[in-house]
């Protein structure tokens, strides 16, 4: 403790810039690590919270997927006898149309038997709604809000509130406001309560029920009632306490959230690479100190504990930062991870708080600490290696031993043979990732050795342009690969990360155009809401047939789809007319014979399957899926498998007879419309909107622009690729800055010789920017080969875990052309200031240096 | 040649330390001067002034008539590099360049031609005797034959102003002797003006003229 | 040790003597009340704690006789409400059935009355209170007698059997001993009166004696509710498709 303070304190006081960057390294890791999981979390917390509010005394919640169920499930849930109270709810999402008051939850409620479940706490002037809600549902524009979105949207009661509905925009009447308190919290505040018969029809919901919410008899526990349930309602629905619709929730969530561990341990292992830089840097640079410590008698246990004692500080005050700047990153990204989660999922949430963990704050501080000591581990060692005897004499370095090199290049060429032998050995996934892992070591052992050779064979050419501040910028840069390896391998692994990333995103493009091309080819849809992929209105079938009484209309499919729940995890199932499809749909088939598979399917005796899903589940062609439906079991031979881009973790068609029959529904999510050859789309859109505009909510979608709506989900999806190039190009600025001062440092005495004998500022400028150039080539170049095995992990990760989609390997060179110039231009910003100070720096203590 | 009036530097620290106060001094075109005095006395710091390595705090400079203290630091590098060598101590070769590429550093940064460059530093080497030792690195290099070069290296453009700061103080008496043997000789055939800072009496008596500094000030002025 | 056996037979007797009494009491005002049908038009004034009065009126309709009775009641007042109605089906042997109307919606809705203490749309009386009640799921005690408005009455508890659900542990009621029409009955929960219910007006129509106003007190909320009827008829000519959802649609 007392060596850190004499020895420590006083070093980082006089490398100010070296000790911030330290710590900047840290800050980074846990900026990003803190900031993405707040985010994530933040939208989470408002969904669970929104659950556990609204779940009120719930003990139990019966459900089957997000398609709903008929009325009459009601009539059995409330007959069980291991039942106390049960009500039937619908949720709504609908937009206030308010500037900035986004979405309102509307919860359908049966009034007359709801208070037993849930607290309405009215404030006292209309509490008569509650005890007498005829008033509220003899007339079905009522509406109950909270105190707070009342005060934010000026109602009182009586005011009136217009939203859309599937007849067009409504006025509602607000005949209660709730006091705040624990309902009145959920989806932040935003929440209507309305008469559930009101909803449905509102809705285009028939007469059907989201979800059954109930309590059990004063002695009966919840397995019991649960087991007695599932009983009564056979497999296709789902008994779960209210927490159990949050881990359906999370399971949709999982592909995203797998890609937000990878980008947080991803910056974390960034961060890791700047603190062993700085601190195998501090390490070279204080043998002298060292070496005096050890002649005074210190002992290597002792050297070592100074040096990782000094990274633990480090550590806790970059975490410390790091923990600041994420919460301000998770601000900036609240809405935005909302409003993606809600473009893929179909799912809304009203996150406008960030939600603090501590748990998550705590492991950010823990993750800080730990990985800045891990990365100072090495560095503290050879720290107490040094020899007090060699560290005292002037002028003598260290240099990486070309024995050390030699093993190090020996152990690489074992881990990239054993990294190829893991691609052989099959599919555990254990063996594979850890096949990936032994590359990336094994590339990182190379660094030094590729960036030597590399910095030898630009020497010449670097020569060739400028004579001498070239030659200078290479050498400095052969002296000490320790001091440039370092940087140039975490701007290696930046770049592999982007290229596999981008490679991903660039490989998915082609096949999902060619799937927009083939199956998503009406010249229009017509949909409830802007937003596909939203369920929350629906449309009655009848109106497929006033559609095609529309001139210029040429032929109209109907689709409903709807989540289900498929081996425990998210499904999205696609009721079509078969028959009509396939005559205009022509999908890529990866397996099955294209004529047979829609015929069998359109006979309602064969179910067709997306890739993905069969590629995640292990599905193949002929076996028998068994869909549990509110119905009961249906079970379906899969008749083919096609590549199908509706969901992320698989989608599966059968007919529309099909999913009338089990799920007995037969609302439309979306009409799929085609024109006659001579009709001209403008004019049929607006045909169709003058047909319904008094009668319904709808939008008319052309082709265009739903391929333009996906392709920008697609890149908001693929967004956090940019989010992983700025971390590369601040790696590339926080690595170079911190090599080239160390660089200007060590070389502060060469630098005064060049300016004593004749050197020109400009001179001393261009070879500090050419160094920092060089390290930047150097190290775009060793990523994009690394990148190259990267992307071909990435694939297969996204294949056998993420979504199950089969990408054609296709190395991203536009982002490749695109990235290199970035970072290039990065390492010479980052340059400028050393640059700077090298020439400011006194010419006289330059020459005395040491 | 050289022409200081009136030259003080004082260093702002903690303290303030006057390292020279108010120090007059002339060296005439092809003088060869020694500058001895204890340490601290401010030799080293009247060589830097004289160099342009640093400025002084108030006087003028004078380098063959011009006035340094108006100079920007290009200007500055530019005087050094046409008109002053330097010598130092510890010799300040660049460890990765061989004996050629450090010889040739000045050059290059005046930017010479390859291949004439190459040829002056080969002919720079062969005159201070070091022409079987081209391609080597300073590592491989003793000591006196370091500082050979680095006296080569001073001379890339036969400057007019030859200043070495200890040139023998890291070496034993031997080289030392040879070193100085060198200079001497360099003296006689380039005419150069030349001023050593010493401690080495032997050094200092091989001069024409001693100049002796104390606490910043000069206190003799010898003339053989 | 004969004695004190004997003694203990003999009040057992003596009790259980009263208890048939009480019976045999509740079930001849039960009898009394026998109707092929009713009809009468409504007005209920909720008086609540704050001394705030609504006002809202209705069309009762009953149709067969006890324990499997249908009722149909249509709201007339306030606006609101108008064309609002209910149809209740009462089952002997469970719950009743219950749907109401909502014009405006123009659909039906089961009531899922589960929990029958609810309070009938904001009034002092709830669900449970307007049922039926069948004497047989009742034990009765005789407690004594005692006048009510003057007139002489009996004062018998009622506790429900084990088999019923109730919100209430147990029923003070007051049975006129001149005619059995019921005068006054006191709920209790725990011991605990909750509600209080007065009989006023009872006039005799058509053979039957007939309260023409209930005075309903909740004493937790300390707020009343009064019932009052008006051209209130018995047997009138009614037809069972009447009682029916359809029926409910059509009007």
């Amino acid at each position: 403790m007392i060596l850190l303070r004499l020895i420590s304190w006083q070093y980082a006081r006089k490398h100010v810039l070296r000790s911030l960057l330290t710590v900047a390294g840290i800050a980074l890791g846990v900026a990003v690590f803190v900031g993405m999981h707040t985010a994530n979390q933040s939208v989470l917390y408002a969904f669970h919270s929104t659950v556990d509010r609204i779940a009120g005394k719930t003990q139990l919640q019966v459900w089957s997927g997000e398609a709903g169920f008929d009325e009459e499930v009601l009539e059995r849930v409330q007959a069980a006898t291991e039942v106390k109270v049960a009500v039937p709810v619908i949720e709504a999402v609908v937009s206030t149309g308010r500037a900035g008051q986004g979405n309102l939850l509307i919860l359908g409620v049966d009034m007359t038997g709801d208070r037993s479940l849930r607290d309405y706490d009215l404030e006292s002037a209309d509490a008569e709604i509650i005890e007498d809600p005829l008033v509220f549902l003899a007339q079905p524009d009522s509406l109950i809000v909270t105190r707070d979105f009342a005060l934010r949207n000026g109602l009182a009661l009586n005011s009136r509130l217009s939203l859309s509905t599937m007849e067009g925009e409504k006025q509602f009447t607000v005949r209660g406001i709730m006091r705040s308190g624990g309902l009145t919290r959920a989806f932040g505040g935003n929440l209507a309560i309305m008469d559930i018969y009101a909803v449905q029809k509102i809705f285009g919901r028939g007469r059907h029920f989201d979800r059954i919410d109930l309590t059990l008899g004063d002695d009966v526990p919840l397995e019991r009632g649960q087991a007695a349930l599932r009983r009564v309602l056979g497999p296709g629905f789902q008994v779960e306490p209210p927490s159990g619709r949050v881990a359906q929730f999370d399971s949709i969530l999982r592909v995203y959230s797998i890609s937000l561990n990878i980008s947080s341990a991803f910056a974390l292992f960034i961060g890791m690479f700047i603190i062993y830089n700085s601190f195998a840097i501090a390490v070279t640079q204080r043998r002298t100190e060292i070496g005096i410590l050890r002649a005074l008698g210190a002992t290597r246990g002792q050297i070592r504990r100074l040096f990782l004692g000094e990274s633990a500080a480090a550590g806790l005050l970059g975490a410390a930062l790091g923990v600041g700047f994420g919460i301000l990153l998770a601000r900036g990204a609240v809405g935005q991870v909302g409003g993606m989660l809600e473009g893929i999922y179909g799912l809304t949430q009203r996150a406008n708080e960030i939600a603090l963990n501590p748990r998550l704050i705590s492991l950010a501080f823990l993750i800080g600490i730990v990985t800045s000591m891990l990365s100072a581990w090495i560095p503290a060692h050879s720290a107490a290696r040094v020899d007090p005897v060699q560290a005292v004499q002037k002028g003598k370095y260290q240099v990486l031993s070309a024995g050390e090199n030699r093993l190090r290049r020996r152990i690489a060429a074992v881990l990239a043979i054993l990294a190829a032998a893991s691609l052989a050995m099959g599919r555990s996934m254990i063996v594979f990732y850890g096949g990936y892992l032994l590359t990336i070591v094994a590339a990182l052992l190379l660094t030094p050795t590729l960036a030597l050779w590399l910095a030898r064979t630009i020497r010449p050419a670097l020569r060739g342009f400028f004579p001498v501040e070239g030659a200078l910028a290479a050498d400095s840069l052969i002296q000490a690969p320790r001091r440039t390896s370092a940087t140039v391998a975490a701007l290696m692994l930046s770049l592999a990360m982007v290229i596999g990333l981008g490679g991903v995103t660039r490989a998915s493009y082609r096949p999902l155009i060619d799937w927009m091309t083939s199956s998503l080819n009406p010249d229009m849809f017509v949909t409830p809401s802007e937003n596909l992929s939203d369920r929350t209105y629906r449309f009655p079938l009848a109106m497929r047939g006033e559609l095609e009484r529309i001139p210029g209309i040429d032929h109209v499919q109907s689709v409903r789809t709807a989540r289900m729940i498929y081996r425990g995890g998210p499904v999205l199932v696609i009721g079509i007319e078969v028959d009509r499809v396939s005559r205009r749909v022509h999908s890529r088939v990866i397996a099955g014979d294209p004529e047979r598979m829609f015929a069998v399917t359109a006979a309602g005796a064969g179910v067709i399957i997306s890739e993905n899903l069969a590629e995640l589940n292990r599905l193949s062609l002929g076996e028998t899926l068994e869909l549990a439906t509110p119905e009961g079991l249906l079970r379906l031979p899969i008749a083919g498998i096609t590549r199908d881009f509706s969901d992320q973790q698989g989608s599966l068609m059968i007919d529309r007879s099909v999913f009338q029959r089990w799920w007995r529904d037969d609302a439309v999510n979306i009409f799929r419309v085609y024109l006659r050859r001579d009709a001209v789309a403008g004019e049929v859109k607006e045909r169709i909107l003058e047909r319904f505009r008094h009668e319904r909510r709808l939008f008319v979608l052309l082709n265009q622009e739903v391929r333009q709506y996906i392709l920008r989900l697609t890149n908001q999806w693929f967004g956090m690729t940019y989010v992983q190039i700025a971390v590369a190009v601040l790696v590339a600025v926080l690595g170079i800055v911190n090599t080239l001062t160390v660089s200007i440092t060590d070389r502060r005495r060469e630098l005064g010789v060049i300016q004593a004998v004749g050197g020109l500022r400009k001179q001393i400028r261009y070879t500090i920017w050419m160094e920092a150039v060089a390290i930047g080539a150097i190290g775009s170049l060793l990523g994009l080969a690394l990148g190259a095995i990267s992307l071909y992990y990435t694939l297969e990760m996204t294949r056998r875990d993420f979504s199950g989609m089969r990408f054609d390997y296709e190395y991203p060179l536009p982002i490749a052309a695109a990235i290199v110039p970035i970072i290039l231009a990065a390492a010479f910003l980052s340059a400028l200031w050393p640059a700077e100070s090298a020439i400011r720096s006194s010419l006289v203590e330059a020459l005395e240096y040491e | 040649m050289i022409q200081l009036t009136q030259v003080t530097k004082q260093f702002d620290g903690k303290r303030r330390v006057t390292a020279l106060e108010e120090v007059s001094l002339g060296v005439d075109r092809g003088e060869m001067a020694a500058i001895v005095g204890p340490s601290g006395s401010g030799k080293s710091t009247l060589l830097n002034l004289i160099g342009g390595l640093d400025r002084p705090s108030s006087g003028e400079v004078r380098i063959d008539g011009s006035l340094l203290s108006g100079l920007s630091d290009d200007g500055l590098t530019r005087v050094r590099r046409d008109k002053i060598g330097f010598i130092f101590q510890f010799f300040n070769l660049l460890p990765t360049l061989t004996c050629v590429e450090n010889v040739s550093l000045p050059l290059h940064l005046r930017g010479w031609a390859r291949q004439k460059t190459e040829e002056r530093s080969r002919e720079l080497l062969e005159l201070v005797g070091l022409g079987h030792r081209l391609e080597h690195l300073p590592e491989e290099l003793s000591g006196g034959e370091r500082q050979r070069v680095a006296i080569a290296r001073a001379l890339a453009v036969y400057p007019p102003i030859l200043l070495a700061d200890e040139p023998t103080g890291n070496l034993d008496t031997h080289t030392g002797q040879e070193i100085l043997k060198l200079v001497h000789d360099l003296h006689d055939r380039l005419g150069a003006t030349i001023l050593i800072v010493t401690h080495d009496a032997g050094v200092a008596q091989s001069c024409q003229r001693t100049v002796t500094l104390r606490d910043g000030r000069i206190v003799e002025d010898h003339r053989r | 040790m004969n004695r004190l056996s004997l003694s203990l037979c003999a009040a057992a007797a003596i009790s259980s003597l009263s208890a048939q009494d009480a019976r045999q009491i509740a079930e001849e005002a039960q009898r009394r009340t026998r109707a092929s049908s009713q009809r009468y038009e409504g007005t209920l004034t909720v008086t609540n704690k704050a001394g705030k009065t609504a006002e809202k009126r209705w069309q009762y309709e009953r149709f067969g006789s006890h324990g499997s009775s249908k009722t149909v009641l249509r709201f007339t007042a306030p606006a609101e409400v108008k064309g609002v109605a209910l149809l209740v089906v009462n089952h002997a042997d469970r719950a009743s059935d219950q749907w109401m109307w909502t014009p405006a919606l123009q659909r039906e809705r089961r009531i899922a009355l589960q929990d029958r203490s609810t309070r009938f749309f904001g009034t002092d009386f709830s669900f449970e209170d307007l049922e039926e009640r069948d004497v047989d799921q009742y034990d009765y005690k005789m407690l004594g007698e005692e006048a009510i408005d003057g007139a002489p009455c009996w004062r018998i508890e009622w506790r429900p059997k084990q088999t019923k659900r109730s919100q209430y542990t147990h029923a003070v009621v007051w049975i006129r001993k001149d005619n059995y029409a019921l005068a006054k009955v006191e709920s209790f929960t725990k011991d605990q009166l909750a509600r209080r219910l007065h009989f006023r007006d009872i006039r005799n129509v058509q053979g039957i004696w007939t309260a023409h106003l209930l005075d309903m007190e909740d004493l937790r909320r300390a707020s009343r509710t009064i019932l009052k009827f008006e051209t209130l008829q018995y047997n009138l000519p009614l037809k069972d498709e009447n009682f029916t959802l359809q029926a409910l649609r059509r009007e």
